[in-house]
């Protein structure tokens, strides 16, 4: 209780006009929560569904699923970077993921030799495709620390590299571009499948709510108590500064980008189970919610801040307007203004922070 | 008998856009309709058209916008369920994939399911989904018949017209094609039949085989890069091939063959900057025949630009979907009230071997009718 006494005490002994810009700082910094608020409120009020338990746990799923590609690209804004190329990686490990999990029985296989589905597999083609991303997160992480090149134009170079690859690896074996189906069942029922289930509301939990919760576990980890973390926003911040203080730049960087693949990869290995069946355009453009969840979330392009909480906290509020949106009825056409004003509106409160402190 | 009679009754009022006290649907009746892009043309006319009928038969609706992303539309469709929707209307973003299908059906529970439009069973998995459930039903057309009847088109207009436009005068038509979408059966029969059927025509007429006009393309299309089957990539296909095959050349394309009408539009669009359709009576005209028979098209073919589409009914898709939708909302078993709507009108039949998928014929159009 001290910290509030202190804090009332430090705020009574504010003159008038510092005790306005209190508020009105106070407001603007958490413009963000406090329209968030009413906004779930408003919709609340106007359908009841939204706030059912089904609605809630609805809403917990949907963001699991969009968890691990912003968990990785936070790491490259944080670089003052970005990555295009996160939604193509994603398509080409839910692909790999697709076809090396495909059921055994089915007519038409895109590998003909492959062990049954056991739990061994399963994990084996995760962490193949973990692998396939991570190395293209190599790439662009070398390129990036290597030639001092924007990851704009990396990643926007390895996005179309990556695309390319995808549609040759779907006209494997005569599958002339199709979907990849016929994902077998034990791969859906240990990814996708309930983990657990509340008979009371009728909703289950899937697997991958509790792997991203894992995740979400781990890189709070990484970015709050390892070296490798504090080398990360040391670079973001100030990549002079760092290379002064003998921080190893190019490692970093380049880690940073590996890590961020790896998650895209794990994220593709969900949604194929999650779909059931991928095709050549899945993941296009999955990045944008992704890098727009991190900048709701207060990981800022200026580089060097941001941290886990935000990030979960923006794929949240970017889920919850996706579902309340829906719920209110609003015409699609209006849903993506209304969406990109939100966004808009988020990183221009970010923005004024940091203008604020200069 | 005499319940079927009703049925048809009802149906019928519905079409007639005049909704009586028959078989109503329930009250607490929202249908949800999931679109799997806003930006697709056909679609679009098929969403006014289904809009409007639907305020018409007074059933509470909401469109939503899957944009061209499966995993937004299962996404979609796991929140309309929670939002208490009580029939689902599905546009399928991944066509022709039973597994899609299902993980839809299952989000959906109990609630029944109008897909449309794009497959649900690809080749070699008929009956997969369609005969696995009971409160679903598919709305659609009959894939290869928009190819065959492209195909058929083409090899008419050409053996009536061979030598005009056979424009270097080899004896041999030389043609390019822009296909859709590669994992979408409805463009993967368009790319085979039109050409295939134009073939059979000119050979049995006792001319020579269309020609692709770039020998070292083996796949002899050009595919939209992104599944979308829009103007854009048809336009940038067909620069980039008229800097390489011009008449100066003497190897000009002499014929185009596209999926859907947008990208029919778009190769217009590049063979109009290069001097050619330009519907002015004096520039020479390419035949470019599309499939839908989209506004725009029309128009282009009322301007001479363009030779012939294939009519998709958008009015009789709409049709379709709102009655089965109001005979399903009003409690009738899904089988019946496909039954039903297939009875209303010529245009629609019950397709050989199922009980709940129902077809929406195609015609050809070449600007004559209005």
């Amino acid at each position: 209780m001290s910290y509030f006494s202190n804090k009332k005490q430090e705020y009574q002994a504010l003159d008038a006009r510092d005790r306005r810009r209190f508020w009105v700082d106070g407001l603007l910094n958490n413009a963000l929560y406090i329209l968030m608020a009413i906004f779930i409120i408003f919709t609340a009020v106007k359908n009841t569904n939204f706030v059912k338990p089904g609605s809630i746990v609805n809403m917990i799923t949907l963001a699991a699923v969009s968890l691990p590609m912003a968990l990785g690209i936070g790491g490259c804004i944080v670089l003052t970077g970005t990555d295009l190329s996160a939604g193509r990686v994603f398509g080409l490990a839910a692909g790999m993921s697709a076809a090396f999990l495909q059921n055994r029985a089915a007519s038409k296989l895109i590998f003909e030799h492959l062990p049954a589905t056991t739990g061994g597999w399963i994990l084996v083609v995760l962490l193949m495709v973990m692998a396939a991303g991570a190395v293209i997160g190599m790439v662009n992480g070398f390129f990036v620390a290597k030639f001092s090149l924007h990851p704009f134009i990396v990643t926007l170079a390895t996005q179309l590299i990556t695309y390319g690859v995808i549609l040759m690896f779907f006209q494997i074996n005569g599958n002339g571009g199709g979907p990849i189906s016929n994902v077998a069942a034990e791969f859906k029922s240990a990814v996708s499948g309930p983990c657990f289930r509340i008979e009371k509301w009728n909703v289950s939990i899937p697997w991958y709510v509790i792997f991203a919760v894992i995740l979400v576990v781990v890189m709070w980890f990484i970015w709050n108590k390892t070296r490798f973390g504090k080398n990360m926003f040391a670079v973001g911040s100030n990549m002079e500064a760092a290379k002064v203080s003998g921080v190893n730049v190019f490692m970093t960087t380049v880690l940073v980008h590996t890590l961020a693949g790896a998650l895209y990869g794990f994220a593709g290995f969900v949604e194929a189970a999650r779909l059931g069946s991928v095709t050549a355009a899945t993941g296009l453009n999955n990045e944008c919610d992704a890098i727009a969840a991190c900048v709701i979330g207060g990981v800022s392009f200026v580089g060097g801040t941001g941290n886990i909480g935000g990030i979960v906290l923006g794929v949240f509020v970017l889920r919850i307007i996706f579902v309340a949106l829906n719920m209110l009825g609003i015409n699609p056409n209006l849903q993506y203004i209304i969406k990109g004003a939100i966004i808009l509106a988020a990183c221009s409160l970010d923005m004024r922070k940091y203008l604020v402190r200069k | 008998m005499k319940k079927v009679l009703a049925l048809i009754l009802v149906v019928v009022m519905v079409l007639a856009l005049s909704v009586t006290a028959y078989a109503e649907p329930a009250p607490d009746t929202k249908v949800a309709v999931f679109w799997y892009a806003f930006s697709d043309a056909y679609l679009s006319t098929v969403r006014a058209e289904l809009d409007a009928d639907f305020e018409a038969a007074g059933i509470e609706y909401q469109d939503f916008d899957s944009n061209n992303n499966q995993g937004t539309q299962l996404e979609q469709v796991q929140t309309a369920v929670t939002n208490g929707f009580t029939v689902l209307v599905v546009n399928l973003v991944t066509s022709g994939s039973a597994d899609a299908a299902q993980q839809i059906i299952e989000a959906a529970g109990d609630v029944p399911v109008v897909f449309f439009n794009r497959a649900i069973e690809g080749d070699g998995e008929e009956h997969t989904v369609l005969d696995a459930f009971e409160n679903i039903s598919f709305i659609g057309t009959d894939a290869p018949e928009a190819g065959h009847m492209q195909g058929k088109m083409i090899g008419d207009f050409l053996v009536e017209n061979f030598d005009a436009v056979d424009l270097n005068g080899d004896g041999k038509i030389s043609y390019a094609m822009f296909m859709g979408d590669a994992a979408n059966v409805e463009a993967i029969y368009r790319t085979q039949y039109g050409v295939e059927d134009a073939d059979a025509i000119l050979v049995e007429n006792g001319k020579p085989e269309l020609e692709y006009f770039d020998a070292s393309n083996s796949l002899k299309y050009q595919l939209d890069p992104n599944g979308a089957w829009s103007s854009a990539a048809a336009f940038d296909f067909m620069s980039v091939n008229l800097a390489g095959y011009n008449e100066g050349n003497g190897n000009m394309i002499e014929l185009v063959i596209a999926n859907n009408d947008d990208m029919a539009i778009g190769s217009i669009s590049a063979l109009q900057a290069a001097g050619y359709n330009l519907g002015d009576g004096a520039s020479t005209k390419i035949p470019v025949f599309g499939v839908d028979a989209t506004q725009v098209a029309k128009d282009a073919i009322a301007d001479d630009t363009m030779t012939g589409t294939v009519k998709q009914d958008n009015v009789g898709m709409a049709n379709a979907i709102c009655g089965v939708v109001y005979a399903v909302a009003g409690g009738e078993a899904v089988a019946d009230a496909v039954a039903a709507v297939a009875e209303s009108d010529e245009i629609f039949s019950v397709a050989e071997g199922f009980a709940n998928k129902l077809f929406v014929a195609y015609a050809p159009y070449t600007g004559a009718e209005a």
